[in-house]
């Protein structure tokens, strides 16, 4: 086992240092260190999208990322979009819509629509089902995860002007 | 009472969307312990040596067990107990456990795991179920005292040999639907500690916590008394976690911990390698008709791919047999099933078991029936629907309801189907399209021969508001809301006045799985009752502070109690600081009614046979082919449903979009490429579920229906909703291709062939 | 399972560490996936080093850098314009995950039959710029892939960056890829196209090559030339469908027998049979 080294990101918003072995997925170092479980873990091989996370505004599969990748970065997880009493547009549109059943896939599906959103304010139901075509989902039939997301970017436009 | 219009978010979708929902993966206690298993990957074998000595040396290894580890029976089922909690002598499958391992860190668990030398002797294996019923197939369990016959099952009602005989037409085939695996994505997982007091203290992702703790007690001995289970939000189950996951390994490791939590997690390989499946099936039946069409006979014969371990193989074959003839009238039945062991994955739960196997069945019949006569399937399924007050297939007439007829009318109007000629003219270049329709069935709660019950208890907290202790998982479905819903439109109170305790054995009453349909509607029924014992309790204190010597008259509302006569109120906060804990709890019980005079047929039954509740469907599917790749993409899917009355739009749309999406997936992409025992799609690159780009918008339109003693008069309807796509989709691929489909999943390969290239 | 991890910002400090054994991380999206078992290897990240990823043109050329991810180049307008068949393969490529964190490079390095890039950039007649210690050499695509995961990268050798002389503006560029669903699918069957014809239709060039059909993604020369000075119709494209089907040589695994990719792998050039 190598030795662990001194992470410096920002971390929903915080300056965050971490010691950590470098050699470790985000995914545990998110998950079982800090607690923020809101990244899922349903494969550990990229074919599933639970864990997303953005790094630098980017959407990235944290099972596929060591925790020396963290260094230096602006990283968000669901937890830093929004909270119950204030939550993202995304996320309060996925509650509204009927888009949420065991919520498990939700929390990566949220940072997919966030990263589409910021790109492309306003996608039609072909583009949001390609852009979140990397998270499964296995409850919904995504009809409905693709209302939330069109519903969260009429908001945001609404919000902006 | 509200319409069905009525539109209720659900309670625990927030806290999901933002992440805070913790499920039982999201609990790691600071220092747990890891715990792995080391399996077999041989299909079947005789242990000749386990060397883990390299492995016990791995440091930051606590502990590693074996066979001689396991103080109890060794052995778990949720009926039969067949399936050892680690293997000591033989491994009947390629994911069966030999050895159990306790680390610090994830790291040295893998090291350790990968440091276990095993040794086999293989014996001859058993894949097909039919050859496993051979007189000389090696047997899987060679104490069994019917060989590979795991379960046996006979329903009959008239004379169904003469009836075919007699018959103008007959159809036969020979119909195939594949293993299935759940792909929840919350992969099988738990933590467990012994605490000081001598508790076995676990959280799991559990769809049968009560249970649950008899299983792990007779496995290993203990008293189950001692065992707490608790059940939080669950990933996803649609039954893969009704049964042994991990919860007697993880026991067994917690027994060994010291006192330490230690925590399991399978990964998703693991799973797909040991997590249980719906059983594939072979299906030979014939039906035969007038020649007008009228339904006269069917006969055939089901078999069951068991994998080495019974489960509930028994009762979803049971299951299979009793909606074998679909929601159709037909007079004369004799039905055959045979659950066969075999070295494959382990058989099990699978939302709509059994259910979905048969179905295939009788719907492709159905289509074969109208080729030959030259009918419109939908016009000749309209024809033989079973009425109200009609007997079914195995001769028990259902409750009264919404049956198959108004489901396939609702569809028959959907623009999908009316102007379907335009849109297959309209097929782009190398395209061809085609539509279908079928029709589905499923019946609600565990049958007769177990009481499905479930225990409620309501709480008035101190402040006043509520806690509902609800003992049935919710995977999902949504039923911990709806519970919500149900009790804050008995009581008169605003959602947000109720707080939810999440399955727990030590705070909860007792209740059977979150499985079957039931959920909503045997806890529900519960829940109201308490409902109903709470607001009488809260009339009758409310009537000593306010002075009333008719309590009957005060009203509830929104956090108080008014007397209409004086217009004084007390609010319910003061209530909750005056009455003592005891005063504040109602409890109350519901057991689901079952079959009053069951028919003399399916002698062999104990458990789950026969229904008497059953809810209805009808699916539309509108496919197109690539003539150069035979690819096919579903263009349009409409499901209709009559389950009752609506609590809530969202909460049945939810349902039949994700059960359709779940059938569409068995159809068209989960392949599990089984050979010798061994899945060769064994990991989600090439295990398929649909993605978003795979799916069209389902639509979902609900047929009135009322189902009087129901909770708020609905009825189950978690499961109906797969059945439809399987079937739906073969009749569309014929319309389109031509392609006869006797076998899910469809595969490019089969529309290629069907369509001979072009050339 | 990773030990150690590197983070060079620089090839001259890149050398030294894949000298003492380190692996070479592009995005991760293969490598961490290989390397879940419990042996611990060494890595060395190269997202720090800046060289690796830009995009640019000059002298005729366009020069891919082997770390822009596919994200990157399916949006950059260098791609889009010029390099159509390449946009259209990352389209297909993974997922948008995989693709915002996958690079270019992987996907050569990694030489899966199934890349997804291959076909395109072999039908760009593709070369490779690779760098070591040692200095650069360029090398065309279609001799660097030698087998299913085997490359001519030499031990301390690098993909530095894919170099493409774009075609003609009015060159046919297709891309079409079988998979067994629409999003997260490998490849049965893949086939990439440029072709340029002159003034009357006539093709004056076709590149054709395929991926999942050989132990390589490859190009299809006696496709090609059946195509060759021929006009696009059914007659000329189901001849040179017939020669893809008799050049390739398919495996069955689980996703399609081999019988099946062979019928396809000539039905794909069927689509671009023109439509009255």
């Amino acid at each position: 086992m190598s030795a662990t080294i001194r992470l410096q990101l920002t971390l929903n918003g915080v300056a965050t240092s971490l010691d950590v072995r470098p050699g470790r997925r985000a995914i545990d170092v998110l998950r079982d260190d800090l607690g923020l479980t809101a990244a899922k873990e349903s494969c550990g091989s990229g074919e599933c999208g639970a864990c997303s996370i953005l790094v630098n505004g980017e959407v990235r599969l944290s099972c596929l990322m060591l925790a020396a990748q963290l260094d230096g970065k602006d990283v968000v997880t669901a937890e830093g979009l929004g909270t119950a009493a204030a939550p993202h547009p995304v996320q309060a549109a996925f509650a509204a819509h009927g888009a949420v059943q065991c919520g498990y896939c939700t929390p990566g599906m949220t940072v997919a629509a966030v990263d589409l959103l910021a790109r492309q304010p306003d996608p039609d139901r072909e583009q949001v089902r390609r852009a979140l075509s990397g998270n499964l989902c296995r409850c919904t039939g995504y009809g409905k995860i693709v209302d939330a997301v069109l519903a969260a970017a009429k908001t945001m436009a609404e919000e902006k002007s | 009472m509200t319409g069905p219009d009525a539109v209720f978010p659900r309670a625990d979708a927030l806290a999901k969307a933002v992440g805070a929902e913790r499920y039982s993966a999201d609990v790691t206690p600071p220092g747990c312990l890891w715990a792995g298993v080391r399996r077999a990957g041989v299909a079947h074998a005789l242990i000749t040596g386990l060397d883990v000595a390299a492995a016990r040396a791995t440091p930051g290894v606590v502990a590693v067990l074996t066979r001689r580890d396991v103080p109890g029976t060794n052995r778990q089922g949720i009926v039969h107990k067949d399936q050892p909690v680690l293997c000591g002598e033989r491994v009947r499958h390629r994911g069966d456990p030999v050895a159990l391992v306790l680390a610090e860190s994830r790291e040295a668990l893998a090291l350790a795991l990968s440091r276990i030398d095993a040794a086999f002797s293989p014996l001859p294996g058993v894949f097909e179920p039919a050859a496993a019923l051979d007189r000389d197939a090696p047997y899987v369990h060679p104490e069994h005292p019917d060989g590979n016959l795991l379960a046996y099952g006979l329903v009959e009602k008239g004379d169904a040999p003469t009836a075919l005989a007699d018959c103008a037409v007959t159809v036969s085939g020979e119909y195939h639907t594949p293993m299935q695996d759940h792909v929840f994505l919350e992969l099988p997982n738990g933590t467990a500690r012994l605490t000081p007091a001598g508790v076995l203290d676990m959280v799991v992702s559990t769809q049968a916590p009560f249970r649950d703790r008899f299983e792990i007690a007779h496995a290993l001995g203990l008293n189950p008394w001692t065992i707490r289970v608790r059940a939080p939000y669950l990933g996803g189950g649609f039954g893969g976690k009704d049964g042994a996951t991990v919860q007697c390994l993880l026991a067994l490791a917690a027994l060994n911990a010291g006192g330490r939590w230690v925590k399991m997690v399978w990964d998703r390989e693991e799973t797909f390698l040991a997590g249980y499946k719906r059983h594939a099936a072979v299906m030979r039946v014939t039906l035969g008709a007038d020649a007008d069409g009228t339904l006269r006979a069917l006969t055939g014969s089901l078999l069951f791919d068991a994998g080495p371990y019974a489960h509930l193989s028994g009762e979803i074959m049971a299951l299979a047999l009793e909606h074998a003839g679909g929601p159709y009238r037909i007079p004369h039945t004799r039905l055959e099933g045979s659950c066969a062991y075999t070295n494959n994955p382990v058989g099990g739960a699978f939302r709509g078991f059994g259910v979905l196997q048969s179905s295939f069945a009788i719907e492709r019949l159905m289509d074969a029936l109208a080729t030959r006569l030259g009918r419109d399937p939908a016009g000749l399924r309209l024809q033989n629907a079973l009425g109200r007050g009609e007997p079914n297939a195995i001769g028990v007439t259902p409750e009264p309801g919404a049956g198959a007829a108004e489901c396939l009318t609702a569809v028959l109007a959907h623009p999908a189907w009316t102007e379907r000629a335009a849109w297959k003219r309209q097929a782009p270049p190398f395209t061809r399209r085609g539509v279908g329709v079928t029709c589905m069935q499923n019946a609600m709660g565990y049958g007769r021969g177990l009481p499905d019950a479930a225990a409620a208890k309501l709480e008035l907290t101190k402040q006043g508001t509520f806690r509902i202790y609800n003992s049935v998982p919710d995977m999902g479905q949504g039923n911990a809301s709806a519970f919500v819903t149900m009790a804050a439109q008995a009581l008169h109170q605003s959602p947000e006045a109720f707080a939810l305790i999440q399955p727990d054995t030590r705070h909860c009453l007792p209740a059977g799985s979150s499985s079957a349909s039931r959920t909503t509607f045997t806890f529900g029924n519960a829940l109201l009752g308490a409902c109903r014992a709470m607001e009488a309790k809260l009339r009758a204190r409310a009537a000593l502070a306010l002075l009333c010597d008719d309590p009957a008259r005060l009203i509830l509302s929104p956090g108080l109690v008014t007397d209409p006569a004086t217009g004084a109120a007390v609010p319910l906060a003061r209530l909750g600081a005056l009455l003592p804990r005891d005063d504040r709890l109602c409890v109350d019980q519901f057991v689901m009614a079952v079959v009053e005079n069951p028919p003399d047929t399916g002698r062999q039954f104990k458990l789950g046979f026969p229904h008497r509740f059953y809810s209805h469907g009808a699916c539309l599917c509108a496919v197109e082919v690539d003539e150069l790749t035979g690819r096919v993409r579903l263009g349009r899917c409409v499901v209709s449903v009559a389950c009752g009355r609506v609590l809530s739009l969202e909460g049945v749309t939810q349902q039949v979009q994700g059960a359709a999406a779940q059938g569409i997936g068995l159809a068209l992409f989960e392949d599990p490429a089984l050979e010798n025992g061994c899945m060769g799609a064994g990991d989600l690159s090439r295990y398929l579920i649909p993605t978003a780009l795979d799916l069209p918008d389902i639509d979902c339109l609900i047929v009135a229906d009322d189902e009087p003693t129901g909770p708020l008069g609905l009825r189950g309807m978690g499961e109906v909703g797969i059945h439809g796509p399987g079937p739906a989709i073969a009749q569309a691929l014929f319309d389109a291709a031509g392609l006869h489909v006797t076998r899910l999943p469809v595969t490019p390969e089969d529309l290629l062939s069907a369509l001979g290239g072009p050339e | 399972m990773i030990g150690a991890v590197y983070c060079p910002t620089s090839l001259e400090a890149l050398w030294p560490l894949l000298a003492d054994g380190a692996h070479v991380l592009a995005g991760g999206t293969d490598l961490l996936v290989a390397k879940r078992g419990p042996a611990s290897c060494a890595v060395a990240l190269l997202e720090g080093i800046g060289e690796l990823a830009g995009i640019s043109e000059g002298d005729g050329l366009i020069r891919l850098g082997a770390m822009a991810s596919h994200a990157t180049l399916a949006r950059h307008p260098l791609v889009r314009q010029h390099l159509a068949v390449l946009a259209l393969a990352l389209e297909t490529l993974g997922s948008p995950p995989i693709r915002a964190m996958g690079t270019l490079g992987g996907n050569i390095a990694t030489a899966s039959p199934a890349g997804d890039t291959l076909p395109a950039l072999l039908a760009l007649n593709a070369r490779l710029e690779l760098a070591s210690a040692k200095g650069r050499r360029v090398v065309p695509l279609a001799d660097f892939l030698l087998g299913p995961g085997r490359t001519a990268l030499a031990a301390g050798e690098i993909i530095a960056a894919v170099v493409v002389a774009p075609p003609a503006p009015a060159a046919l560029q297709h891309f079409e890829k079988i998979g067994r669903r629409d999003a997260l699918a490998i490849a049965v069957a893949s086939l990439a196209a440029v072709i340029a014809t002159d003034a009357a239709g006539t093709v004056t060039e076709a590149r054709l090559a395929v991926g999942s059909l050989a132990p390589t993604a490859r190009r299809l020369p006696a496709a090609e030339a059946a195509l060759t000075g021929q006009r696009l119709n059914r007659e000329s494209l189901t001849r040179a469908a017939a020669a893809i089907r008799e050049a390739v040589s398919p495996m069955t695994d689980v996703r399609a027998s081999a019988a099946y990719r062979r019928q396809a792998a000539g039905n794909l050039l069927l689509r671009l049979t023109p439509q009255p």
